[in-house]
C-alpha cells in the first residue's frame, strides 16, 4: 500500500513537471512567432459623427482578424479611453471608433488620439500618437483679464480687500514705528543732556 | 560669575529689595524647576525631530482630521495672548489702578503666548523649510495670510507693550543692580536706552505708552478673530457661524484671566509679594473672571442653541456627537467644569481668595484647552461631503506620542519664556507712583517708601 502511494505521488509529479515543461516550451515559441502587427489610422468624418478606422496588416500585408486595439485621448494627468470595452479587427482587418463630440482639445481644438495593442498573444505591444483637429478649442482666459475675485489668481484679489487690508496693516505699522521713532527720541534726550 | 567677596546688593528702599531680590539670587528650586522644563523640550525636540524625519505620518492627522492638537493648542496660545490687552489696554484706560501690579506678568505672558502660538504653526507644517512660501507667494484673499500677518504685528506689539512699561524698571536694574554677571549689567545698559527719568523722557513715554494701549485694542480684537475666520472661512458643521469671532474673543479673554490668576499665585508664593498681591487682588480678578466667562456662557448658548434646537443633517451629527456621543464626556467637562461650575463657585466670596481661585482657574485652563480641542477636531470628522471608502484610520483622531510630546514641550517652553523673564526683569512694576491700590496702602506694607 505503501508502495503504491509513493509510485502514484511520484507519477502525479512526474506528470506536472512534464505539463509545466511543455507549456514553457510552447510559450518561448510562441513569444518567437510574436510580430509587429501595421496598424494605420484614417478619419472619417460625415453625416456629423466623428470615426477613427483603424486598419491591421501582418507583415505579409495580409488583414490581421480578431485583433484588439485600444484608442486614448491624452487628458492633462491621464489617457481617457475611448470606444467600446473591446474593440476587435472584422475580417478585413478594419475597425471603427466613433470619436466622443463634446471632448475638449487645446486652444485650436488638436486632440492626440492614442492607439495601442497591449498585451496581445500573437503581436507586440504598439503604440501609435495621431494628432487630430477633432476636439473643442479651449478659449484659456487671459489672466490680465481674469475678473477680480476671491477665488482669482493673486494678482487679481478684489480690490477693496486690496484696500481694507492695506490700510489697516499700513496704519497699525505706522504706529510702531512712530513708537520705535519716539523710543529713538527717548534715547537721545539723555545724550543731550549728558 | 558672582565673587564671593563682593559686597552685598544694597538696595534703596524695602519695595526694591522685594521687588529686585529675586533678580539677584538663584534659588535651587529655580534651577530645578529649569531643568524639569528643559527636559520636556528635549523630549518634545526628539519628537520634532522623528516628524521632521519621517514626515506627518507619525502624527494621528490624516485627510479628514488635518488640524490635530497643535493647532487646538495654537488656537489656545493666541486666546491666552489677548490676556495683554485685556490688563494693559482695557483695564488700563478704564483707570482700573487695582489692576497695575498685574500689568506685567499679563504682559508676559502676552509675549510667551504669541511666540509659541506662532512656533506651533510651522511645527503644523510637513514641510517648515517652505514656509517663506507663505510670503513670497503671498495671496491677500486667503485667511491664513491675514493670520500670519496678525500674528507677527501682534507679536511686535506685544513686545513693544511689555518694554515700553519696563523700560523705567530697566534703568533702575542697571543704575541699583550691582552683583550681578557682566552679561546682565551689559543687557540692562543697552535694553535702558539712557533712561534717566528726564522729565521729558517719561512725557513721552507717557504719550507713545497710552497711543499702544489704544491700539492693541483693535488689534487683538482682530487677532482672534482673524484665527475664527480661519474656521468660520472654512465648510464644516460647527464652523459655519457667524458667531464665532465673538465666541472666540470672548472665550480667550476668559481663559488669559484664568492665566494671570494662575501666574500670580505661584508668583506671590514663589517670589514672596504678598505684600503686593494682596488678596483684594485676588477677589477682583475673580469677579473680572465671572463677568468674563458670563459674557463667554452667553456666546456659547448663542453657538449651541440654533443648531441644536434644528438638528440639521451633518451639523445635528455634530451636535448628537458633542452633547451625548463620544466627545460628550469632554464637553460636558468642558461646559461645566470649565465654565458653569466657575461662574458659581466664584460668586461666592470664600472661592475667590488666593488658593481656592487658584484652582477653579486650573479648571478654567484646563476646560480652555480642552474647549480648543473640541472645536477643532470633531468638526473635521463631519465633512459635509459624506466619507466614502476611506481607510478606517481616517475616521478616528488620537494623538499619537509624538504630539503629545511636541504639545507638552510647547507649554514647557511657554512656562519657560515666563519664567526666564520674570527672573530677568521686576514683575511688579516699581518706578510707578501711584500703582499702589487702596488695599496695599491700607495694609500699609509700603507706608515708608519713598519713589
Amino acid at each position: 500500500m505503501r508502495l503504491f502511494n509513493f509510485l502514484e505521488i511520484h507519477t502525479l509529479k512526474l506528470f506536472f513537471l512534464t505539463g509545466f515543461l511543455v507549456f514553457n516550451t510552447s510559450l518561448i515559441h510562441s513569444q518567437e512567432a510574436m510580430e509587429d502587427a501595421n496598424i494605420s489610422i484614417s478619419f472619417s468624418d460625415e453625416n456629423d459623427s466623428k470615426t477613427i478606422i483603424a486598419k491591421a496588416l501582418d507583415q505579409s500585408g495580409l488583414p490581421i482578424e480578431d485583433l484588439e486595439l485600444y484608442f486614448f485621448v491624452k487628458r492633462t494627468f491621464s489617457l481617457l479611453p475611448i470606444g467600446d470595452s473591446f474593440n476587435v479587427t472584422d475580417e478585413n482587418g478594419l475597425l471603427e471608433v466613433e470619436f466622443p463630440k463634446d471632448l475638449p482639445g487645446d486652444t485650436d481644438g488638436n486632440v492626440i488620439i492614442i492607439t495601442k495593442i497591449i498585451e496581445s498573444d500573437l503581436y507586440n505591444d504598439f503604440s501609435m500618437e495621431t494628432i487630430k483637429n477633432w476636439g473643442i478649442p479651449v478659449i484659456l482666459e487671459d489672466p490680465k483679464v481674469e475678473k477680480r475675485s476671491l477665488w482669482a489668481a493673486a494678482a487679481n484679489a478684489p480690490i477693496t480687500l486690496i484696500i481694507c487690508i492695506s490700510s489697516m496693516i499700513l496704519a497699525v505699522w505706522y504706529i510702531i514705528f512712530y513708537i520705535l521713532f519716539k523710543l529713538y527720541k527717548i534715547s537721545k534726550i539723555t545724550s543731550i543732556q549728558h | 560669575m558672582r565673587n564671593s567677596n563682593m559686597k552685598p546688593q544694597l538696595f534703596n528702599s524695602e519695595r526694591e529689595k522685594d521687588l529686585l531680590g529675586h533678580l539677584v539670587t538663584t534659588s535651587l528650586k529655580y534651577k530645578l524647576w529649569i531643568a524639569f522644563l528643559l527636559l520636556i523640550i528635549i523630549i518634545g525636540g526628539y519628537a520634532y525631530y522623528r516628524q521632521l524625519t519621517l514626515g506627518l505620518v507619525v502624527t494621528a492627522m490624516r485627510d479628514y482630521t488635518s488640524w490635530g492638537i497643535y493647532i487646538s493648542n495654537f488656537v489656545f496660545f493666541v486666546a491666552i495672548s489677548l490676556v495683554g490687552s485685556l490688563i494693559s489696554s482695557i483695564l488700563k484706560l478704564n483707570k482700573n489702578e487695582w489692576a497695575k501690579p498685574l500689568t506685567r506678568v499679563s504682559e508676559i505672558i502676552a509675549v510667551a503666548a504669541i511666540i509659541c502660538a506662532a512656533v506651533i504653526i510651522i511645527v503644523d507644517m510637513g514641510r517648515p523649510d517652505r514656509f517663506f512660501y507663505v510670503i513670497t507667494h503671498l495671496r491677500i484673499q486667503s485667511p491664513i495670510i491675514w493670520d500670519v500677518i496678525i500674528i507677527s504685528t501682534y507679536l511686535i506689539i506685544s513686545l513693544l507693550l511689555l518694554y515700553l512699561s519696563l523700560l523705567p524698571d530697566i534703568a533702575l536694574c542697571r543704575d541699583r543692580l550691582t552683583t550681578i554677571p557682566k552679561w546682565k549689567k551689559w543687557m540692562y545698559r543697552i535694553t535702558a536706552i539712557n533712561w534717566t527719568n528726564h522729565p521729558k523722557q517719561i512725557k513721552l513715554l507717557k504719550k507713545v505708552s497710552r497711543v499702544l494701549a489704544i491700539t492693541v485694542l483693535p488689534v487683538a480684537f482682530a487677532i482672534h478673530t482673524v484665527t475664527s475666520w480661519l474656521f468660520a472661512t472654512t465648510w464644516r458643521p460647527g464652523w459655519d457661524s457667524t458667531n464665532l469671532g465673538p465666541y472666540f474673543v470672548s472665550g480667550a479673554f476668559m481663559a488669559g484671566a484664568a492665566a494671570i490668576i494662575f501666574t500670580m499665585y505661584l508668583m506671590r508664593k514663589h517670589l514672596k509679594l504678598e505684600a503686593y498681591i494682596t488678596e483684594y487682588h485676588f477677589d477682583k480678578m475673580g469677579r473680572l473672571l465671572v463677568l468674563l466667562s458670563l459674557v463667554y456662557l452667553y456666546f456659547n448658548i448663542n453657538e449651541y442653541l440654533g443648531p441644536a434646537f434644528k438638528m440639521v443633517g451633518v451639523e445635528g451629527e455634530h451636535i448628537t456627537e458633542l452633547f451625548v456621543g463620544k466627545y460628550a464626556p469632554l464637553y460636558w467637562f468642558v461646559q461645566l467644569g470649565g465654565l458653569v461650575f466657575p461662574i458659581i463657585l466664584l460668586i461666592i466670596k470664600p472661592f475667590r481668595k488666593p488658593l481656592p481661585l487658584f484652582i477653579i482657574s486650573l479648571f478654567v485652563i484646563l476646560g480652555a484647552w480642552i474647549k480648543r480641542f473640541l472645536i477643532v477636531i470633531p468638526s473635521l470628522q463631519h465633512p459635509y461631503l459624506p466619507i466614502q471608502g476611506v481607510d478606517e484610520s481616517y475616521l478616528h483622531y488620537n494623538p499619537t506620542w509624538e504630539e503629545w510630546a511636541i504639545t507638552l514641550s510647547s507649554f514647557a517652553w511657554l512656562l519657560l519664556i515666563i519664567t526666564v523673564l520674570i527672573k530677568l526683569f521686576p514683575v511688579i512694576p516699581i518706578q510707578e507712583k501711584k500703582e499702589e491700590s487702596k488695599t496695599v496702602v491700607e495694609q500699609n506694607t509700603l507706608k515708608n517708601e519713598t519713589f
